[in-house]
């Protein structure tokens, strides 16, 4: 499975790197970068995880 | 409680409580039978962006959307809970099925104080309300909120935003009561800015006039326009938890796991959490997700879960305005500034505490929310 961000809908709110700091963060400009793009298992799990904390659904799990 | 690994757990509300419990369960390694029971039809969504983006967007309509669930369960949405039998652990249903459970989540959030009972007083909770809101908004009317919190003020922003003339009516400064007047300043000059026509008042209510409903104020003048939102608080959802002793003062206190009794957790806006203020709903976005991840856990593994240490996250755009904040506010006084000025622009305020830790807020000011949470610690 493959993580997709919407950048332009990315307000830099940060709950998905709470939700799964190893596969994301916001760098120093608040920008979300994605550490793994690509998931399988448990880290796919916790990619939905920080899918659906995201207030504008700027993340996606396909 | 009974001995050994629970085989059936109920959540009952399919909000972000609801669905972060379900999930959390499922990741404490909970593989029994779940059920999700939604008094509405819709699948869970962002309400955080339907006071915001939602009321905007000219197409796009996505902006609350969120990814298909994937604990499992079964859900049983457009149906309401009833009455809950603690001692018997059945839940009842609008319509008329009975679960057995032998754990419980208690999640049925909060509804919309209203002013009045007339069909004519619109509010916004949940995302019908939006809807409705949005498509009455394509007509362009004129609109008076009632309302000066956060929630009243969006709705007031995206109004004006897509075209309409504004009136707000607030009880005191507008978001001064939430973030103390050093911010509500700030937004109330954007507000202004913007071309929000904003009356002060001791005390607003609605009644019918000849053209529809009006608002009456306390001093006297009344308002009329041709669309009337109230954004005047929430009501936690609890009627249906009468009769069980779980709710006190309207609201289902808590430890701090999240847990009611052994048996049954509650958590997001109908629950109380113990503060040092004492029992005290934090009915926020984050909050919400926090507590129902300490007491999913806590119902599958008890004790052992660490305690809800929650540290309050909160965020608004109105106005063309941006605030992060973490702490409690509101806050009094003037701010440092940990970066920009007074006077506007992009800045990075901190009002200290006497612990060392401090009430953080970024104002127009891009910045990551776990360092904007380690700015609100103690400096070490």
């Amino acid at each position: 499975m493959r993580i997709v961000l919407d950048r332009p809908r990315c307000e830099g709110h940060g709950l998905c790197e709470e939700a799964a700091p190893q596969l994301m963060h916001l760098d120093d400009e608040g920008e979300l970068v994605l550490d793994r793009e690509e998931v399988d298992g448990a880290d796919a799990a916790l990619a939905n995880a920080a899918a659906r904390v995201c207030p504008v659904a700027a993340l996606r799990v396909a | 409680m009974s001995a050994g690994r629970p085989r059936r757990i109920v959540v009952v509300g399919n909000g972000i409580a609801g669905l972060t419990a379900a999930d959390t369960l499922r990741e404490a390694g909970f593989d029994g039978e779940l059920t999700v029971v939604g008094d509405e039809r819709h699948p869970a969504y962002s309400r955080p962006a339907l006071s915001k983006a939602l009321l905007l967007d000219g197409e796009d309509t996505a902006s609350h959307e969120l990814p298909p669930a994937g604990h499992g369960a079964s859900e049983l949405l457009g149906v309401r809970a009833t009455g809950l039998d603690p001692e018997r652990r059945l839940v009842s249903l609008d319509d008329g099925t009975v679960l057995p459970y032998d754990r419980l989540v208690l999640a049925t959030g909060s509804r919309a104080r209203r002013l009045s009972d007339l069909p004519e007083e619109l509010t916004l909770r949940g995302l019908d309300d939006a809807l409705v809101l949005r498509e009455r908004l394509a007509a362009n009317p004129s609109v008076v909120v009632v309302g000066g919190g956060p929630l009243g003020m969006e709705i007031a922003s995206g109004c004006l935003a897509v075209g309409c003339r504004v009136t707000l009516v607030s009880q005191g400064a507008p978001m001064a009561l939430q973030l103390g007047a050093h911010l509500a300043g700030v937004f109330r000059a954007a507000a202004l800015d913007r071309g929000l026509t904003l009356v002060k008042t001791t005390a607003a209510r609605l009644e019918r006039g000849d053209g529809g409903v009006r608002v009456a104020l306390g001093e006297g003048p009344v308002l009329e326009a041709e669309l009337t939102v109230t954004a005047v608080g929430d009501v936690p959802n609890t009627q249906w938890l009468s009769g069980t002793g779980l709710v006190t003062r309207g609201a289902v206190p808590v430890d701090a796991r999240g847990l009611a009794r052994p048996d049954v957790a509650a958590a997001g806006d109908l629950a109380a959490l113990p503060t040092a203020r004492g029992p005290r709903r934090v009915p926020l976005w984050s909050s919400a997700i926090e507590q129902a991840k300490v007491a999913a856990r806590a119902l599958v593994r008890g004790a052992e879960v660490p305690p809800l240490r929650l540290q309050p996250y909160f965020w608004t755009e109105q106005f063309g305005v941006t605030l992060k904040a973490v702490g409690h506010f509101p806050v009094a006084g003037e701010p440092e500034y940990l970066d920009g000025g007074p006077g506007g622009g992009p800045a990075l305020m901190r009002w200290p505490c006497p612990d060392g830790s401090g009430d953080v807020a970024a104002l127009d000011y891009r910045i990551p929310v776990p360092r904007l949470r380690r700015t609100a610690r103690p400096a070490t």
